[in-house]
């Protein structure tokens, strides 16, 4: 082994890391604060990144690990492969998820950054979830789309955008006749763009100011130095292979027991590798929940590095060590054209996520965890309607009022706010001020419902209920609330979380029952009711420590018969744990 | 005549500013549990100092101006009122939910922070305000009668409401006030729409209960403060020193003691910012070390650091203030960390302080933990005869002793070799802390001046630039009461928002014109009815405001009070479209612009410091004299020791040496050399490598 690089160069790698990373931080404000639709400005539902030249992810700081954890590389490819002459001044849209994006509402900016010799050193891109897309419905999850032309979406394989800085108007005022609220998604396009530039800015900045050849050689020193870690951190866990399922609830034209997710991970500390493969799978389903490229392999390996026992950079030089084996016109692999991909970045891709983490929780108990609740329920459906209060205008949004709890993990209870396992809780719960004053809405009720959770030695977060209802006006709403049928399930002995609900309640006191795929009508005098999934537990419920379940009770998360039934802890009539006779229940 | 009074951990500084430019600094222990007795201790000390009774100094006062951390220290240590929440039917777990967010996406390791007010002291009342202010269904009363019951028997302190919409229509939260003045008579209650009224009911909540949780115990402070120094003969007014690098009114501070929250450490850079601007005008890391923390901020090109997002904790994992606050780190290290050896063996200082009561075991109060001050004692770098100008004498031997078993025996070293261990692991903390808000900004500690302030600051300032690689340290002569100098220098400030929709495309310049003159008609009362204001009083005026359905606004400063008829909202729109693309790097010059809220700000200078404040310097002590210390570099060895205030100006000295005043001690390392400037000390740090030096 040579000798370790002096302390001095380590910090210089961190310093010009960080500076990446403050990047793509600056270019993730610009998006936040000027964005229009409240999916992107409220929620955040959107990404930043940067690949060098050779399209080799460099940083997602702060991004959701499924929108850009792998395909950031590929959409950088596809615009090399299909305009071999960029040039400054190119902007790029892409939404194609035949050529590397997750699915087509994720509109993604790519902006390629030049030295001051017109040498291409460095792509940046922006990717934001759109509140509308063109789909033929209103809704940017079409669950059961049978393809491509049935979502409908407006798709952008790399399509250049600007030239010398200019909008091509073409392709905008095509954008403007399909994307509903026009104005909006022009609002979105303009903090995209303008965030990709800020990007650029700042690299050209930085090569400016510490040498172009001294920035673009960074990104050598900084995958070595990653994979590094990588090696000592893999050669540090247990080998072993694991097989784990996770199924996604049935759709029209699936099987009817649901869609399986089974991931194969083998360990192999010795060769220093780990190995998803998601072969042994069904083939794609004219449904829309089908994967994408970048989806099966961002889930894969986001299942990965949430089991790695210490932080690894993910970036291109962490990823050397991890193989994940897809096929073509699988479920969870590579689909080919016209398979839709509509819901590609939230449902099944939980499922492969979850497989994953809990095989390597078996294969490790001291790793992995259990199952994330499942994505995504009306309390962050697609809304659109007409506004009365402003002359009856048009709106489309997502709303992102609750989504799945977090599951429990070998050391700890799971994370209230995760969303998704892909989003892994980066996304921000809308403020119920905010939708209620840009949307024809109230919101009457969002809390965590007690008992809900997947009870384990570190237990599941609870799902959430919300209630709303339009005000003055009917509207529309579009989910494909997995985890109805099939709830998050535990780890080593962890219990599964209650199950996702929902249903309409009329003010006359009619309930309306939902599936888990719907786009329905809530009437005015309806009232949208959404439970979301909670997570599963990790490890035997009657292990986890007697003060945590009193704690647990004496602030509402779980009810006292739960703790005795579930969990074996007797308390007495202050909320103290019985000591004696909860050893008697453990015993 | 001006007093600043900072009470830190450790020592209670006191500034006196005749008015003339000329600061005078006085030192104290801080008091514990009754930190006044400190105020007052050291209030008698200036008054002795400058000849004349406690009565005179003080009649003599017309600001008073006062710095505390017993805010956020309540917050932090969670000693705060036994505090209620109580929200709109359907929403209990605003404080739970938040806002959403995580950062560090694959660490699962990170438990899921627990909210301000505990869900078992929230309680939902029975009402509904729609977004357009319509009351969609009316206050039960008696649920919230039901509630004060359940708040009696639950013993609660102090109360926090945060209805929704309560914004736009506050009539619930004051009719639940009502109820609850009548219920709960003597328990004091924040009400969300007037503290803090903004949208978003996560961060008015916040803000809210944190607010309610610290009426009682800053109240009654304020209150014992007020009344024993108006009995020692204060007849100026009070003010405090605030979050925002400002300055208030001390009986607003009562009213929104939230306000104090991050005060502490907010003037380290306002003052900090003074001496790095007059020295060099790019980046400033602005340290003020104390006996219990190490604060750190970073001024660039001039500017304070700011954050409209203040977490108290870590971000998304602690709380939300819902104010905008002047930006600094603290870390839990200083002259009265402790040092202590684990059953493994392993070294460890701080984060806990033997604070100023006992203190360390050189100050002979009963302290028995050995600290980084007893360190420095042992290694010769602070003199036992000239602690705080003599007051003080230590006890070198009983620091040495403590040192000796509780250190140097366990880990196998010499004495001198276990008080440099401590001395560098102290160090090492805190160049993490400084690494946090550079490095991890992706900026160099190589490029910038290193501000030391802060009584402690010089005991390793200069090991930490060496480490660091920066080229300049800066000590300004007022450095030891960095914060409380800071208020000297700042502003009274104080804002007046008006929340008025208006759309460009519509803009009623009457309308307009009725908003601004109101705001500048406060505002101007503000600046009037103040003592302190008068110099350099100026109001500036800005809309905040954004494209249509954007939810953050930008802030756009006005040309002036008053818009012209035949203008109209011209130039605003030019200068909206140009902020937005200055900040942002476009702009959609078509669009119609939304204002949402006017705010006029006003502001007055309370010292004339433009020119720079100088310390009134004591007479020299007794010159150039020889000590025996130690440095990892050279081992134990005589060297000079300057008195700060005999030391020429222009004429450099080379360390190893030890330059030192009352208050303070700067070691000036092997190699490095420092120099006497008007109204500071300069030390480039020695870079290289001595000869001899193993490598």
């Amino acid at each position: 082994m040579d000798g370790a690089p002096p302390r001095i160069d380590g910090v210089k790698l961190a310093i010009m890391q960080k500076r990446f990373e403050g990047v793509t931080r600056k270019m993730a404000n610009t998006l936040l604060r000027t964005a229009r639709s409240g999916v992107i400005n409220t929620a955040r539902d959107f990404s930043c990144a940067l690949v060098t030249a050779d399209c080799d992810l460099l940083t997602a700081a702060d991004s959701y690990p499924i929108h850009v954890l792998r395909g950031a590389d590929l959409m950088a490819r596809a615009i090399l492969h299909f305009h071999p002459d960029v040039k400054p001044g190119d902007a790029f849209l892409h939404n194609s998820p035949y050529h590397g994006n997750t699915h087509a509402a994720d509109h993604t900016i790519l902006v390629p950054v030049f030295d001051d010799r017109g040498v291409h050193r460095f792509t940046v891109l922006a990717k934001a979830h759109q509140a509308d897309c063109g789909n033929s419905l209103p809704t940017t999850y079409m669950g059961t789309a049978r393809d491509v032309y049935q979502e409908g979406a407006l798709i952008f394989p790399a399509v250049r955008v600007q030239q010398d800085y200019r909008d091509n108007l073409d392709v905008m005022n095509m954008c403007m006749m399909r994307i509903r609220v026009p104005n909006q998604w022009r609002g979105d396009y303009l903090a995209m763009v303008g965030a990709a530039r800020i990007g650029e800015r700042e690299i050209v900045r930085m090569g400016e100011e510490l040498g172009w050849a001294a920035v673009a050689g960074h990104a050598r020193q900084w995958f070595n130095f990653s994979e590094r870690r990588m090696v000592e951190t893999i050669a540090a866990m247990r080998s072993g292979r694991a097989r784990m399922t996770c199924i996604h609830d049935p759709l029209p034209q699936s099987p009817g027991d649901g869609i399986a997710a089974n991931a194969d991970v083998i360990v192999d500390s010795a060769a220093v590798r780990i190995t998803v493969d998601l072969t042994d799978n069904i083939d794609c389903l004219p449904v829309g929940v089908n994967l994408s490229e970048a989806c099966s392999r961002t889930a894969a390996m986001v299942g990965v590095f949430n089991s790695l026992p210490q932080s690894v950079p993910a970036n291109a030089g962490s990823f050397r060590r991890v193989d994940v084996r897809l096929r073509e016109n699988c479920i969870v692999g590579i689909p080919l054209h016209p398979t839709s991909t509509s819901v590609a970045t939230t449902n099944l891709a939980d499922r492969v996520t979850s497989a994953v983490q809990r095989a390597m929780a078996e294969i490790d108990p001291a790793l992995g965890m259990a199952e994330g609740g499942a994505g995504i329920p009306p309390a962050s459906g697609v809304i659109s309607g007409r506004d009365p209060r402003h002359g009856g205008a048009l709106f489309v949004n997502e709303v992102i009022l609750a989504g799945g709890g977090g599951p429990g993990t070998f050391s700890n209870d799971g994370w209230l706010s995760l969303f998704t396992m892909g989003n892994g809780g980066m996304p921000f719960y809308d403020s119920i001020e905010i939708d209620e004053l840009h949307h024809p809405i109230r919101i009457e009720t969002r809390r965590i419902v007690p008992d809900s959770e997947g009870a384990g030695t570190y237990r599941g977060a609870p799902g959430v209920l919300t209630e709303f209802r339009p005000v003055d006006c009917d509207i529309e709403i579009g989910f494909v609330s997995d985890g109805t049928v099939n709830p998050a399930l535990g780890a080593r002995g962890g219990q599964p979380a209650i199950p996702a609900r929902q249903f309409l309640r009329a003010d006359s006191g009619a309930v309306t029952p939902l599936g888990t795929s719907e786009q329905v009508t809530i009437r005015n005098d309806q009232l949208m009711v959404s439970y979301s999934n909670g997570g599963g537990g990790f490890g035997d419920p009657a292990k986890r420590d007697p003060e945590k379940v009193a704690e647990d009770v004496r602030e509402g998360w779980i009810s006292a018969a739960r703790a005795t039934t579930v969990y074996k802890v007797a308390l007495d009539e202050t909320g103290r744990v019985d000591v004696v006779t909860t050893a008697a229940l453990r015993a | 005549m001006r007093l600043s009074v900072d009470v830190g951990g450790t020592f209670t500084d006191l500034v006196v500013d005749d008015g003339a430019g000329l600061l005078k600094v006085y030192k104290s222990p801080t008091t514990s549990p009754d930190p006044i007795e400190g105020v007052l201790d050291v209030v008698a000390l200036a008054a002795a100092g400058e000849g004349r009774t406690t009565q005179a100094l003080l009649a003599a006062t017309d600001m008073f101006i006062h710095s505390t951390t017993r805010a956020i220290n309540a917050v932090v240590t969670g000693k705060t009122a036994h505090t209620a929440f109580l929200t709109t039917r359907g929403h209990p777990d605003i404080l739970l939910v938040r806002e959403g967010g995580r950062t560090d996406a694959f660490n699962y390791r990170i438990p899921y922070p627990a909210p301000y007010v505990p869900r078992s002291l929230t309680f939902e009342v029975e009402e509904r305000i729609g977004a357009d202010g319509r009351i969609v269904r009316p206050l039960v009363a008696a649920s919230v009668h039901d509630i004060a019951d359940r708040l009696k028997a639950a013993g609660v302190e102090a109360v926090a409401v945060c209805l929704l919409w309560s914004i736009v229509n506050p009539a619930h939260e004051l009719a639940v006030a009502a109820i609850l003045a009548e219920r709960l008579p003597g328990v004091p209650v924040t009400l969300s729409h007037q503290l803090n009224p903004s949208l978003r009911e996560y961060r008015r909540a916040s803000s809210c209960c944190i607010d309610a949780s610290l009426k009682p115990v800053m109240t009654r402070y304020l209150r014992a403060l007020t009344s024993r120094l108006g009995e020692s003969g204060l007849a100026g007014k009070m003010f405090a020193v605030t979050s925002q690098g400002g300055i208030a009114d001390i009986e607003e501070l009562a009213e929104r003691p939230i306000l104090s929250l991050n005060s502490g450490p907010s003037m380290a850079p306002v003052s900090g910012r003074h001496y790095a601007l007059a020295e060099h005008g790019h980046t400033a890391i602005v340290t003020d070390a104390g006996g219990t923390t190490y604060d750190v901020s970073l001024v660039r090109n001039g500017a304070i650091p700011w954050t409209r997002e203040t977490w108290i904790g870590p971000l998304y994992q602690g709380h939300m203030t819902g104010f905008p606050s002047v930006d600094v780190k603290s870390i839990g290290a200083g002259g009265g960390s402790i040092a202590s050896v684990d059953g493994g063996g392993m070294l460890h200082v701080g984060p806990q302080s033997a604070g100023s009561n006992p203190g360390p075991v050189c100050y002979g109060r009963g302290g028995i933990h050995p600290t980084v001050t007893d360190a420095a004692l042992v290694l010769g770098y602070i003199d036992p005869d000239f602690f705080l100008g003599g007051r003080m004498a230590l006890a070198v031997e009983a620091a040495r002793t403590a040192i000796a078993t509780q250190i140097a025996q366990p880990l196998g070293l010499s004495l001198d070799d276990a008080a440099l261990a401590i001395i560098e692991l102290a160090t090492e903390t805190m160049i993490n802390a400084i690494e946090e808000i550079t490095v991890k900004q992706g900026i160099d500690p190589e490029d910038t001046t290193i501000v030391g302030g802060g009584g402690a600051a010089g005991l390793n300032a200069v090991a930490i630039a060496r480490r660091l690689k920066c080229r300049t340290v800066l000590f300004p002569e007022v450095g030891a009461v960095l914060s409380a100098a800071g208020a000297i220098m700042s502003e009274l400030r104080r804002e007046f928002v008006r929340t008025e929709f208006m759309r460009v495309s519509h803009f009623d310049v009457a309308r307009a014109n009725v908003i601004v003159a109101g705001l500048r008609a406060e505002a101007q009362a503000f600046l009037d009815g103040n003592v302190g204001a008068g110099r350099d009083t100026v109001i500036d005026y800005f809309i905040e405001g954004h494209y249509p359905s954007q939810v953050w606004e930008i802030e756009v400063a006005l040309e002036g009070p008053i818009f012209d008829a035949t203008v109209g909202a011209a130039n605003l729109i030019r200068d909206f479209h140009a902020r937005h693309r200055e900040i942002f790097s476009f702009a959609d010059d078509h669009d119609e612009v939304e204002i949402v809220s006017w705010r006029a700000v006003a502001r007055s200078r309370i010292a004339d410091s433009r020119a720079g404040l100088r310390l009134a310097t004591a007479p020299p002590a007794t010159g150039e004299r020889v000590r025996s210390m130690v440095f990892r570099d050279t081992g134990r060895l005589d060297a000079p020791v300057y008195d700060l205030d005999a030391l020429p100006q222009d004429h450099p000295v080379t360390g190893p040496a030890i330059i030192e005043s009352s208050f303070t001690t700067i070691v000036v390392d092997p190699g490095s050399r420092a120099v006497r400037q008007p109204a500071q000390i300069v030390v480039e740090p020695f870079l290289g490598r001595l000869a001899g030096q193993g490598g």
